[in-house]
């Protein structure tokens, strides 16, 4: 794939006329406002049929663990259908994430975390039981989710600095306790993925199995912070959840048994979480040059459009490699699932790497073009400044990324 | 029923415009184009009323490969046809060859009802509607605000001078021509574009609507000669003093005009 079909420029034109019409009037409240992300793009979801969509494909799902639980052999989900359904399907994904990251990277924040993180964490690992329960709720954002990891004492050492507990009662329940922090839609959250340890007699804490529950608001014990002040992504509310002797049942264990594997679970989504944010810097970059080229014709100084002196040129013509660069990754993810390949973890670090770091360059280089009219915030490229830099914090920061690829490189 | 909505593709509302070497026309090459406003309405009014009742709506364009684009949209929001005239001798065409060209599609298709926007985003001649009525001998109207249907006849409210309303009613087969704003422009859904891939394109030449000779640039009785951009102003007065002040002196300075 080198560029966008036909298609894909129509989904992408019909996307942007709504954002046109439904969030760029809306950013200031949402960015400044007490205006939660939610109801803008549940309103997205309905006007392009995604929701329904979304039905559909947990239908599919469904039929399909059902048919694994009674023992008929189902084909892998990735190589299934067409190979130019599976890459349009992907398509249709990002390039919302696009044009919405052009004018509010927090809003892709807020609903990506909740449709792709914590839907994806319980229709990965949960059973039958708990995916009907939950799952379809979360794919259409009729409830909002969180995805609960990071405590206080453990950002990117997530597991080994983890102190949230979960500790067996005599009923065959669990006792938790603990509190997370910067969980993005913490504030509204109506279910909540929370990551924590088992509370094991005579196990070291190092070693402690990690388990995942799923919980929701108004639980006894549980409470869900006001949104935290922060930098910038105004728009994703974030927040703390503390956890006092919150009792739940087995039922809501996720995957139902207490196995070691949910540190690969976590990993998995990781990896998901990466590919998504290439297509979020591709939307701030685009962006940020069409107003730093459009600013370059027009800012006059010294008698001539600023476009024409060579320092600028430089910064213009560095934002369009960068450009390039980032389409040409979200082309190779939409590529691989036309293939049915998922991305490695490997791969994805690499993706986020670069995109990232790139998005939050090119951001502050729009910034430095507008001049003292880019340090205000009446000028848009302020806001994907500070917006981008998230990018290079969240969904594991620059130096996990690192470490994820030189840890693949060196057991090749 | 069936419901015929020509389309015409016009630049985009964001484009840069540069005026062609020749001086005619605008250059047309790496801009891009949308369905004029005008016509969005008029496909809107039409799925609404194969949303309402069983019709077939199909969509009519003029125009190079670009126009696909437009058609493929219309027919991504539900439109379930697609016919493109492709010949560069329709597109050298005056606003009565354009009309030819449809009244041939019209003739072929016997349609209940024919939905354009008055006129152009880019043109703005408003002429091809009535002409495409003469030349089908079918009733029209134009400026439509308001479109109901009964039993075979359609009551259109038309929108008049200092807002005032007329209504006249149309007996179908007929052609209506919308003004904006009529309704809410529905999105065309993912679902949508994805099938439309699948829905019959017919691509058809001058020839093949047995035209040949009497469209195009041999036949042409309009001709632009020059466009040109607005002149820009020499000078702007700024009026300063208070908010009461400034009030007094606009007022003052729009009866010196004569305009109030």
């Amino acid at each position: 794939m080198i560029e966008w079909s036909e298609q894909h420029r129509m989904i992408r034109d019909a996307v942007r006329r709504f954002v046109a019409a439904e969030v760029v009037p809306n950013v200031e409240a949402l960015e400044h406002g007490d205006m939660p992300p939610y109801d803008i793009f549940r309103k997205m979801l309905s006007t392009f049929g995604m929701d329904a969509v979304a039905k559909t494909r947990f239908e599919h799902m469904l039929a399909r663990d059902r048919a694994r639980e009674a023992g008929e052999a189902q084909p892998d989900r990735e190589s299934e259908g067409e190979a130019g359904d599976r890459s349009d399907s992907a398509a249709m994904q990002l390039i919302p994430i696009i044009e919405l990251c052009r004018y509010c990277p927090g809003m892709v924040t807020a609903v990506g975390v909740s449709m792709g993180l914590t839907s994806a964490a319980i229709l990965s690992k949960g059973t039958l039981e708990q995916k009907q329960r939950w799952g379809l709720d979360l794919m259409t954002l009729k409830k909002i989710g969180a995805w609960a990891i990071t405590e206080a004492g453990s950002g990117s050492d997530a597991f080994g600095g983890m102190k949230s507990t979960a500790r067996p009662t005599e009923d065959g329940g669990y006792l938790l306790n603990g509190s997370k922090t910067f969980i993005t839609n913490g504030p509204y959250a109506d279910i909540i993925v929370f990551i924590c340890k088992l509370d094991e007699e005579g196990v070291a804490a190092r070693d402690r199995k990690i388990v995942t529950f799923v919980l929701e608001k108004g639980m006894p014990g549980l409470t869900q912070s006001k949104p935290m002040r922060k930098m910038g992504l105004h728009s994703s509310p974030t927040g703390e959840l503390f956890l006092q002797d919150v009792k739940v049942g087995p039922d809501r264990l996720l995957g139902g048994k207490e196995d070691s594997r949910a540190r690969s679970g976590a990993k998995d989504t990781f990896s998901l979480e990466r590919s998504g944010v290439a297509a979020m810097a591709l939307g701030i970059v685009e962006r940020c040059l069409e107003l730093s080229v459009r600013y370059a014709k027009e800012r006059v100084q010294f008698g001539r459009p600023i476009g024409e002196f060579q320092l600028i040129q430089d910064k213009l013509a560095r934002m369009e490699v960068a450009r390039m660069n980032i389409q040409n990754l979200v082309f190779r993810t939409i590529e691989a699932a036309g293939q049915g390949r998922r991305l490695s973890l490997a791969e994805a670090s690499a993706m986020k790497l670069y995109s990232a770091r790139v998005a939050t360059e090119v951001a502050l280089e729009a910034v430095q073009v507008y001049g003292g009219n880019g340090y205000m915030s009446e000028y848009p490229v302020e806001q994907l400044a500070r917006d981008a830099k998230a990018l290079q914090i969240y969904a594991g920061t620059d130096e996990i990324q690192i470490s994820a690829i030189a840890r693949d490189l060196m057991a090749r | 029923m069936k419901i015929i909505v020509c389309l015409k593709q016009v630049p985009h509302q964001d484009a840069r415009l540069d005026i062609r070497s020749d001086g005619a026309w605008i250059q047309e090459e790496g801009i891009k184009f949308e369905i004029n406003t005008y016509d969005t309405y008029a496909l809107e009014e039409a799925l609404r009323i194969k949303d309402a009742a069983e019709a077939e709506v199909v969509v009519v364009s003029i125009g190079p490969d670009r126009v696909t684009q437009a058609l493929r949209t219309a027919l991504g929001m539900g439109a379930d046809r697609a016919i493109h005239v492709k010949d560069p001798e329709a597109e050298a065409s005056d606003a009565i060859g354009l009309a030819k060209i449809l009244a041939a599609i019209v003739k072929a298709e016997s349609p209940d009802l024919v939905i354009m926007g008055m006129m152009s985003d880019d043109g703005n001649f408003a002429a091809i509607a009535p002409m495409l009525a003469g030349l089908t001998d079918m009733p029209h109207t134009t400026a439509a605000v308001k479109v109901e249907r009964s039993n075979g006849t359609l009551r259109i409210d038309r929108e008049i001078e200092g807002g005032a309303r007329e209504v006249v009613e149309l007996r179908s087969p007929c052609v209506i021509a919308v003004q904006t704003g009529i309704n809410q422009v529905r999105y065309a859904s993912l679902k949508g574009i994805m099938a439309a891939k699948k829905k019959p394109f017919d691509v058809k030449s001058i020839a093949d609507l047995g035209l040949g000779g009497q469209v195009g640039a041999a036949a042409v009785k309009v001709r632009i000669e020059k466009i040109s951009p607005p002149v820009k102003g020499e000078r702007a007065e700024i009026l300063e003093g208070s908010t009461q002040e400034i009030a007094d002196r606009l007022v003052g300075k729009i009866k010196e005009l004569g305009l109030l």
